[in-house]
Parts: C-alpha cells; sequence; structure tokens
C-alpha cells in the first residue's frame, strides 16, 4: 500500500505527514526560543538547529509534493458540505504555502544577515540576497509573522482533525493515522 | 629657540648616521594591504578583517638576519560582517575594544626558510596578553616595492578571546587563521 487510494493514504504520504508535523511542530519551538534567548553560545545552538532542520523541512515539502502529485488524493467524506470542503482545501493549500514560505523567508533572513552557516555542519548555505541589514530586519517580521500565521491555521487544522474524528465520527484522521492496510 | 636648534641637528645627525641593523626601511601602502582573521562558527568559516593596521619593516631579502618587522592593529576596526556580530565582538568576554584598543607584534628574530619564504618570530601582545609567535611569510618583489603574504594560525583561548561560556570550542571554533597581505614601499 505504497501509493494512495481514493479512501486512503499510501504508507509514504502518511511517513511524509507525520515526519513533517514533528519536524515543524519542533521547529516552531525552536525558532520561538532561539529569537528569545538571551546572547550566549545556547542561543547560537538553537539558531543551529532552526536553520538546518528549516532546510531539511524545504527539501522534505518539495520531495512530498512531488509525491503528491503523483498520487491520487484521497476524497472527503460524502456528508461534507461544500463550505466544508472548501475550508478543507484552502487550509492544506495554506499549510503548503506556509512550508516553502516560511523556510524561504528564514534563507532570506540568513543571507541578508550575512551570518555563516552550514546546514547540519555539512553544506554551506548559499545566500540568496545580497546582505543588507534592513532587508534582512524587514523580512525577519515577515518570518515571524508567517509563523504566528502557521500556528494559527494548525490550530484549526489540528482542531478539524479532532472534530472529524470524535463529531463526526467519519474516517478522515484514521486514514491518515500509521495503520496497517486492512 | 635656542633649544629647537641643537635637537634639530640632533635630529640631522640620526638621520643620516648608519643603520645599525643590515636592510632597508619599508613602509605600508594601506590601499594595497589587507589583515584578515577567520574564526569559525558551528564548522562555518566565519570571516573578519581589521580595516585599521600598521606595518614597519627592515628587511634585506638576501641578508634577513638583522631585519625587524612591528605591526601595529587597531583591534577596534575589526569587520566581521554581520551587525550583530560586531556589536558583541566588542565586549569584556571578545576584544574588549574599552581596554585593549591596539595589538601589536614585534620580531625579535628574522630568518630564511627557503627561495623567497621567511618567518618572523616575536611576540604578539593581543588584548594584553603577551604571546610568543611565528609569522610566515613569502616575499615578492616588484618594479615598486613589495608584498609580503602569509597566514598563520592563532588559538584564540591564549588570548582571552571569548571567555566565560564562550570558552568552550564547539560552537565558536578554538582557532582562528590569520591571513595578511602587506603591500611594502621603501621609506625613501
Ligand atoms: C499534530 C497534529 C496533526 C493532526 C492530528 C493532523 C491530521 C491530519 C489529517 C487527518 C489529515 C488528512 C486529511 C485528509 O485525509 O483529507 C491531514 C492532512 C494534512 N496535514 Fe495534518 N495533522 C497534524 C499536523 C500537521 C502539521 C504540523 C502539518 C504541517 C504544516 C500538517 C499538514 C497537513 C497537510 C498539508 C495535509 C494535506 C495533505 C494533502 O492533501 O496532501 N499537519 N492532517
Ligand atoms: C518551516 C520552517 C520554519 C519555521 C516554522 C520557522 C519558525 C520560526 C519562528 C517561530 C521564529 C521566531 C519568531 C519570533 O519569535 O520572533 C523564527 C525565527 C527565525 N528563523 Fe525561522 N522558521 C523556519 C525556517 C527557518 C529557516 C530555514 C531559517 C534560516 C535558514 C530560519 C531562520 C530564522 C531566523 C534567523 C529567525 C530569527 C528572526 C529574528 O531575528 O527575529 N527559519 N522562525
Amino acid at each position: 500500500m505504497l501509493r494512495n487510494t481514493p479512501d486512503s493514504w499510501g504508507a509514504p504520504a502518511k511517513l511524509f505527514h507525520w515526519v513533517m508535523a514533528a519536524l515543524i511542530l519542533a521547529q516552531i519551538a525552536l525558532g520561538v526560543m532561539a529569537a528569545n534567548w538571551r546572547v550566549s553560545p545556547t542561543k547560537l545552538e538553537l539558531f543551529f538547529w532552526h536553520k538546518s532542520t528549516g532546510i531539511l523541512i524545504l527539501a522534505l515539502v518539495a520531495l512530498r509534493l512531488a509525491w503528491r502529485l503523483a498520487n491520487p488524493v484521497p476524497l472527503l467524506p460524502s456528508g461534507m458540505a461544500a463550505w466544508e470542503r472548501a475550508a478543507a482545501r484552502l487550509g492544506h493549500l495554506f499549510l503548503y504555502a506556509l512550508m516553502i514560505a516560511l523556510p524561504v523567508t528564514g534563507w532570506i533572513v540568513n543571507s541578508a544577515s550575512n551570518v555563516p552557516f552550514r546546514i547540519f555542519w555539512l553544506v554551506p548555505l548559499p545566500a540568496i540576497v545580497a546582505p543588507d541589514e534592513p532587508t534582512a530586519d524587514f523580512v525577519a517580521e515577515v518570518h515571524g509573522g508567517l509563523a504566528a500565521l502557521l500556528a494559527l491555521v494548525l490550530a484549526a487544522h489540528i482542531g478539524a482533525a479532532l472534530w472529524h474524528h470524535f463529531v463526526k465520527r467519519d474516517t478522515v484522521l484514521e486514514r491518515m493515522l500509521p495503520r496497517r492496510a486492512p | 629657540m635656542k633649544r629647537i636648534v641643537p635637537v634639530l641637528g640632533l635630529c640631522g645627525l640620526l638621520a643620516f648616521a648608519p643603520l645599525p641593523a643590515q636592510g632597508a626601511d619599508w613602509k605600508m601602502d594601506p590601499a594595497g594591504s589587507k589583515l584578515e582573521f577567520i574564526a569559525t562558527f558551528e564548522k562555518a568559516a566565519a570571516p573578519g578583517e581589521f580595516k585599521e593596521f600598521d606595518a614597519r619593516l627592515r628587511f634585506d631579502p638576501d641578508k634577513p638576519a638583522g631585519s625587524r618587522l612591528e605591526v601595529t592593529v587597531k583591534v577596534t576596526s575589526a569587520d566581521m560582517n554581520v551587525a550583530d556580530v560586531n556589536k558583541e565582538i566588542r565586549g569584556k568576554d571578545w576584544f574588549d575594544y574599552a581596554a585593549f584598543p591596539q595589538a601589536e607584534f614585534r620580531s625579535t628574530e628574522l630568518r630564511r626558510i627557503e627561495g623567497n619564504r621567511y618567518v618572523a618570530r616575536g611576540t604578539l601582545v593581543l588584548k594584553g596578553v603577551k604571546q610568543p609567535i611565528e609569522v610566515p611569510f613569502s616575499w615578492t618583489a616588484s618594479a615598486d616595492g613589495a608584498v609580503m603574504e602569509g597566514e598563520l594560525l592563532l588559538s584564540r583561548g591564549a588570548f582571552g578571546i571569548g571567555t566565560g561560556e564562550w570558552t568552550a570550542s564547539d560552537v565558536i571554533g578554538a582557532d582562528v587563521k590569520v591571513k595578511f597581505k602587506v603591500k611594502l614601499r621603501k621609506a625613501r
């Protein structure tokens, strides 16, 4: 059951979803901690992990989208109202957009502030914009704002998943859970 | 006025007196010279530069024995390319600009290694700490002067650069590479 079917997500899609969910929740915590820690080796360490994880997320989302395009997407339950379907689609679209926009704006901040950085100590992150302090400050605000937006959309996303499971009692949550195929 | 005349006379005498050591005097051309230092941050190179420094040299490439090299570095001219880092390195834990605005190197011995490669041994005073160091360099003469170039590795801990919680070298590496290119002109 590698590929998605009209009823359920295949193993790779589930793996992508839950590995990335864990990374992104950790990533938000790392970002908030790094930004607010007093200047110390710990702060630099937090930023190192935040940036490395962020670039990993960017790489994973590219693979995930490629996999999604090559697979059918499970249909939403027939009982859902039109606005609910629209909200689900829009919400997922937002989540994908944010999974790209956050690492990209972070990368811009890192480039504009001219901080040397090797992803997981290995690969130097090339600069995508020229060093410039006002750019760094402004895009850092955008990055923080997008992160807050992500937290909001995620609250709705998780709330919706729980609502499907406990209120609507449909299969939406179950089909994303790592179960063996029936 | 009366006193100035004999003083001037003495200066004249000194200027024309034979030099005690061998070799010509060289003066640095700041425009063609560069003094860089490259620290590491989580294994990524973190380059910096001392924008203001001066080297004075008495040197004969063929008879280096009597030569002498003196370098003064305006530590407060350090630029590490990142605004937040530049703010941070002024502080007591790092260069401590307020207490130690200047660093100095004076050679005690200068000799040839081979060909156009030489080494100056001497004392570096940085952040108030005196340490013996060796400065290897190459010498390239040109029509209008000469260029000396080299690099060496210093341990920041030996000079107390990065104290307290910064002493640990896992985030900011222990070794700092120093690279220099000094363009020289014969002083008259
Ligand atoms: C930790 C709590 C989470 C729960 C309970 C959860 C639950 C779910 C469920 C049940 C689905 C399937 C929807 C369907 O079948 O139509 C889903 C899809 C999705 N989830 Fe989550 N999720 C969580 C966290 C996250 C996180 C942190 C992200 C990252 C941004 C995320 C991004 C997505 C995306 C983009 C989809 C749409 C998949 C697609 O259409 O390709 N989820 N989630
Ligand atoms: C999904 C990926 C990412 C998420 C969810 C995320 C989230 C966050 C959050 C929540 C903050 C704290 C905002 C604040 O409290 O002010 C933050 C700050 C920051 N992030 Fe990210 N980030 C991501 C990717 C990246 C990447 C890839 C980089 C760099 C390569 C990066 C660099 C930064 C920087 C430099 C800051 C500090 C900005 C400042 O000066 O205020 N982030 N991030």
